[in-house]
């Protein structure tokens, strides 16, 4: 079509999914994503076709990227993993987006198969409540790791 | 102010009262298949339009009408950037349609779920 793309995509479909992760999906505006990711609007509709477009690619990627490879250990931990797009994809956009509600159903379930247990999952998901609302940790816990920390 | 509608397999757009005018358009016709998606952005109005062949555009108050930049040929019909809505395609004679509807987030949920089936 003879767009340019003058941008790494991957570079800017995890800028993506890291502001997607700290705010609902309404409220991140086009113009938010302009400024953040730094590529032009008509790049960033040329590239992905919509704010839909872009969300699902940052979230697929989030789920590829930062939960698939942490299943079990995910399971194992006492810590909370750093999913917040996945989890906030799950509360915020699956009642509205059935591509999105298949997606998430389908990593909960791969979690269920992980560790054999889907009280784990339920679990896993509740201590993320807890702590999304908690102000302060209680003494002798870890605080949950941050959703920009990477393990490789 | 545009009215969007799903017709079969087309995305209907008219145009409403004078808008007609200012456009020069009064409908524009859509397979489904080549829309790429929708998007609820306001601040699209802020962006440099390019060169209008034809219409209107008269700058904070109507753009309207058939606008190129940079390669791509864009329709636009807003007056109340509040209510502007992108809608992206593939295979058509313009790249995109900006247009002002009523209801912006509907519009996006029809075309969604009528792109997704």
């Amino acid at each position: 079509m003879g767009r340019r793309r003058s941008f790494d995509v991957d570079e800017v479909v995890e800028a993506a999914a890291e502001l997607f992760a700290g705010r609902s999906y309404d409220g991140v505006s086009i113009d938010d994503l302009v400024t953040r990711l730094g590529v032009h609007r008509n790049s960033l509709y040329g590239v992905f076709g919509s704010k839909r477009g872009l969300y699902l690619t940052a979230l697929r990627r989030h789920v590829d990227h930062d939960v698939r490879p942490h299943l079990a250990q995910a399971a194992r931990s006492d810590r909370t993993p750093a999913w917040d797009l996945l989890l906030l994809a799950a509360v915020d956009r699956a009642p509205d987006d059935p591509e999105v509600a298949e997606l998430v159903s389908t990593v909960f379930t791969e979690l269920d198969e992980a560790t054999g247990d889907p009280g784990v999952t339920e679990a896993l998901l509740g201590r993320w409540l807890r702590n999304r609302g908690a102000l302060t940790v209680p003494t002798g816990q870890k605080l949950p790791e941050t959703a920009s920390e990477k393990e490789s | 102010m545009a009215v969007v509608s799903v017709q079969g397999t087309d995305l209907m757009v008219e145009m409403q009262g004078l808008d007609k005018l200012w456009a020069l358009k009064s409908q524009l016709t859509i397979p489904l298949a080549n829309v790429r998606g929708a998007t609820v952005d306001p601040g699209i109005v802020g962006e440099p339009k390019g060169i209008r062949a034809p219409g209107t555009h008269v700058p904070k108050v109507i753009t309207a009408g058939t606008f190129h930049r940079e390669g791509e040929k864009v329709f636009w019909a807003v007056r109340n950037a509040q209510n502007a809505v992108v809608v992206e395609l593939a295979d058509e004679d313009y790249t995109r349609l900006v247009v002002e509807v009523d209801d912006p987030r509907a519009v996006v949920a029809m075309i969604e779920e009528a792109t997704s089936r």
